[in-house]
């Protein structure tokens, strides 16, 4: 019952901080609408006159949209930022910049709902199940059930519904509760959210039946439920990241942002027409307007040099981004056998807060950087006022994850993992009467 | 208390928990995390070279650079990458949440990016697995799995009035089993500090400042291990069954390890709200375009500036002046703009100090915490160390920044007031290689004393309070 207490407790702080996170993420949003209005007015008012300088001032911000699930299991959001901002200038040397967040709130983890699923819970099915039997051995009613039940494992099974019943009702309060104070709308991924949590306990419930199928004492039962815990929530995926992050380091990290430094800062020193050539190569489109004399500045070039530093990372930043995916996908397949590590980046892939999903957002934001520059190299070149640009088109812009979800391989691992245990657990009973 | 009769108890327990076959179990299980938490930790190596050849490789091209302005080579910059300390073999800390690179320019404060953090999936929010942290969440499981029996199952049993009627005292009894539970529990920790020893001694980067650390961090985990042996006695011998007693040890882990670092950390950020990067971006910028902005060509305060200086040598324009005014107005305004942003950014450092208050008072009543805190602390992981890294690596941009500025005031001709391009007014490359590359050097030891003075007093005050329990449970026991 204590047990209960502590659970829904947490359950609800964890819900409050989910509400905190997604007011925090809203409330930045709504910042970043306002203020990009107002940098754009206050550059536009102080440069009018140079479009060129006034774009090497000007950024513009882009927005990662937090599903009311991010506030449910805030994944990688809290170092990965949601909102991006990028002026027209080379962009790598802007799209890693991380989000400031204090680092041992980062060692210590959220407190989100989705660490009570897969932390805590299992750790309350312990507690109730492992001495199911035991505890009628160990105070001596065991014969007497045993007498009087017909099936001495359908009497466990229905001391054990009792337990599962109780835990559910308590996981699923906690989801009413979210549901209404996050609005959290009733779409496939909330209804997965859920499913795939309802799984996971029962997957806990079944292992443990499984260890109680063994009759053995008390100590025994408590001893290798929680070894077993400790395996799959915590030494379990501490190996396997530590193997990911050996076997793919990113070097690439380094090496794109010095590449990219040198890329432009050395165009300052070498021949223009070099430069322009490069750049033409890349937008024939804008090869009418000529080159520049060796001597002074024109934005034409600097823009050419801008570009470059972009350009000639391109390998390094391409090799970095799918070193970063490979690592997704190894940690992916390996989860498909660990039911803790399955549960919790599919909470994570539902509510649109893994890696790839920022790794997405990054390709978003280079096609944003693309556009918005091929919007604006030609009046830059041709040397137009800043008035004649209607500015309140640059709004911040929202993107949005595509999702395709796909039910069984979400599902599938879990219900595998319930039938095993409970089918292991099933011939220990008979193998016992 | 006779001595004797407390050996002669340690000793027949340590026979006793050797009979079991589960000890060689865990101690194998322990091994193998051992061995593999090792070779992670000897990722340090591989680390630290790639991040000194990506030092390099920044200075060479820096070194490089022809003639040119000095303010591109303000612009040009420098990139400061975090070496980490060789004690991280042992313990990771928080360096997986650290940024590890920053790229140091003129005018600006970037971001220290690239931590481990951000190219991980989830699977890195389960935790990570070094030698400490086997240490820290492993060691209590196991020394509890050891010693809860030890004297519940005596009095379950009946052979604890046995003991006590041949003559034995409580006291000899307590002390003897968490004699014997500690000689059994050293075991398992000793291996440990042994193979970061060894590693030290292998990796050549130990310096006498490391063995004083290696030496603090091993008698701190000794002590760290006496308290839990001797919590597990005492909790057995308040305990009617060994039931009982498992239960308890189990709870007061789960709570130690698992639910209170989290809730207090949480707690302690959600009542001390930081802001985001955007927010804290522009709240600075705001100040620095309220108290002046040397971008702005009609800015107050620069123009006040300006007409001062003229006064001041008696001339009517800039390009009149002994120096070059452009590197003069860069050098006032990256003098200000340095101090608004030092200004919030210490605010920022203490709203983080704030939100670790709390988890770092509950390492008052948590020996776990404690431990954690010091162990990163004397391995250079802590926030503190992380927070120094920045502070030099900002101190280091500015000096970049101003150095190239005065080169501007020196070298470039009066008459180029603005734009940095072309090879007419440029400096001497050779001013380049005389500008020192960044070198980080680590919090010294006192410091990361002084800063987890009272984790290392939690150790202190744990281990006498759990000998005095003990002391004080040895009179008011009782045998059935």
């Amino acid at each position: 019952m204590l047990g209960l207490l502590i659970i829904f407790t947490l359950g609800v702080i964890s819900i409050i901080i989910g509400k905190h996170y997604l007011a925090e993420q809203e409330k930045a949003t709504a910042q970043v609408i306002e203020q990009q209005l107002a940098h754009i007015e206050r550059n536009v008012h102080l440069h009018y006159d140079d479009l060129g300088l006034l774009l090497y001032y000007l950024k513009f911000s882009l927005i990662n949209e937090s599903s009311p699930l991010s506030g449910l299991s805030i994944g990688q959001r809290d170092v990965n930022p949601s909102v991006l901002s990028a002026s027209i200038l080379t962009l790598e040397g802007q799209k890693y910049d991380t989000d400031l967040v204090n680092p041992t709130q980062l060692l210590y983890g959220n407190l989100d709902l989705s660490f009570l699923l897969v932390y805590v819970f299992p750790l309350i099915i312990i507690a109730f199940s492992y001495n199911l039997r035991s505890e009628e051995e160990e105070m001596g009613t065991w014969r007497l059930v045993s007498l009087l039940a017909n099936s001495t494992q359908v009497f466990l099974l229905k001391k054990l519904s009792v337990r599962v019943i109780l835990l559910l009702s308590v996981m699923i309060t906690l989801f009413l509760i979210a549901t209404i104070s996050l609005q959290i709308p009733w779409d496939t991924s909330f209804l997965l959210f859920v499913t795939a949590s309802l799984l996971y306990l029962l997957f806990w419930f079944a292992l443990s039946f499984w260890i109680v199928s063994f009759q053995r004492n008390s100590d025994f039962n408590a001893i290798s439920l929680l070894s077993i815990w400790l395996a799959l929530v915590v030494l379990l995926p501490a190996t396997i990241n530590t193997l990911i992050t050996t076997q793919y380091p990113v070097p690439e990290a380094l090496s794109t942002i010095i590449k990219q430094r040198d890329a432009y800062h050395q165009k300052w020193d070498t021949n223009k027409r070099a430069t322009m050539d490069k750049f033409y190569a890349s937008y024939p489109q804008f090869e009418s307007y000529g080159y520049p004399t060796e001597e002074g500045f024109t934005w034409l070039w600097y823009y050419a040099m801008q570009h470059a530093g972009d350009a000639e990372s391109r390998e390094e930043s391409a090799s970095m981004r799918d070193k970063i995916l490979q690592r997704e996908t190894i940690s992916r397949n390996w989860a498909y056998v660990v039911p803790s590590m399955h549960t919790q980046l599919l909470f994570n892939e539902l509510a649109g807060t893994h890696l790839s999903n920022h790794i997405d957002f990054l390709e978003y934001v280079q096609e944003f950087h693309e556009r918005t520059r091929l919007f604006f190299y030609p009046r830059i070149f041709s040397e137009r006022n800043a008035h004649e640009i209607d500015w309140t088109q640059f709004q911040p812009e929202t993107w949005n994850a595509a999702r395709d979800i796909d039910w069984i391989t979400i599902l599938l691992p879990l219900v595998i993992a319930i039938v095993i245990f409970s089918g292991l657990a099933t011939i220990n009973h008979w193998k016992s009467s | 208390m006779h001595t004797g009769v407390s050996l002669l108890i340690a000793k027949h327990f340590w026979t006793s928990v050797f009979k079991s076959r589960s000890l060689y179990l865990l101690f194998g299980i322990v091994v193998l995390l051992l061995l593999y938490a090792a070779y992670s930790g000897l990722q340090y190596h591989k680390h630290n070279d790639s991040r000194t050849d990506h030092q390099e490789l920044a200075r060479k091209s820096w070194e490089n650079n022809p003639d040119k302005h000095p303010h591109r080579m303000a612009h040009f910059g420098s990139f400061a990458f975090r070496l980490k300390h060789p004690l991280s073999i042992f313990d990771f800390g928080i360096e997986s949440y650290t940024g590890n690179a920053v790229f140091l320019e003129a005018h600006k404060q970037n971001m220290v990016n690239f931590s481990e953090a951000s190219f991980s999936t989830s699977l890195l929010r389960f935790g990570e697995l070094s030698m400490a942290m086997v240490l820290q969440t492993l060691l209590p499981l196991i020394i509890f799995f050891l010693g809860y029996t030890s004297i519940a199952s005596d009095r379950e049993q009946g052979t604890l009035t046995i003991m006590l009627t041949q003559g034995a005292s409580w006291k000899e009894i307590l002390f003897g089993k968490s004699l014997g539970l500690l000689g059994i529990a050293i075991l398992f920790t000793l291996p440990f500090l042994l193979i970061t020893l060894a590693l030290l001694i292998t990796g050549g980067h130990a310096t006498a400042d490391t063995w004083m650390r290696f030496g603090l961090i091993s008698i701190t985990y000794l002590l760290f291990t006496c308290i839990l042996c001797l919590t597990s006695i005492g909790v057995s011998a308040s305990s009617q069954t060994s039931k009982h007693a498992l239960t308890k040890l189990l709870g007061i882990w789960l709570l130690m390890v698992v639910l209170i670092p989290r809730t207090s950390q949480a707690l302690g950020t959600y009542f001390h709200p930081s802001p985001n990067k955007l927010e804290f971006r522009s709240v600075v910028e705001e100040e620095v375009i309220q108290t002046g902005d040397s971008h702005n060509p009609n800015d107050p305060l620069f123009n006040a500036l300006r007409d001062s200086v003229l006064a001041a040598h008696q001339v009517d324009s800039v390009t009149q002046l002994p120096f070059n005014y452009g590197g003069f107005v860069m050098g006032q305004g990256e003098k200000l703009s340095s101090q608004i942003y030092l200004k919030h950014h210490n605010w920022l450092l203490d709203q983080y100090r704030k939100q670790n208050q709390l988890t770092r008072l509950m390492a008052l009543v948590n020996p776990y915490l404690a431990i954690k805190h010091v162990s990163m602390a004397i391995s250079a992981s802590d926030f503190e160390s992380y927070v120094d890294f920045q502070q030099q690596a900002e101190s280091y941009r500015y000096q970049l920044a101003q150095r190239m500025n005065e080169l501007q005031m020196k070298y470039i001709s009066t008459k180029k007031i603005s734009g940095s391009e072309g090879k007419v007014h440029v400096v001497n490359r050779a001013e380049w290689k005389a500008f020192p590359d960044f070198h980080h050097h680590n919090l010294p030891l006192r410091f990361a004393i002084r800063n987890e003075a009272l984790s290392l007093l939690s150790i202190l005050l744990w281990t006498f309070l759990s000998i005095g329990a003990l002391m004080h449970l040895s009179r008011k026991a009782k045998a059935i």
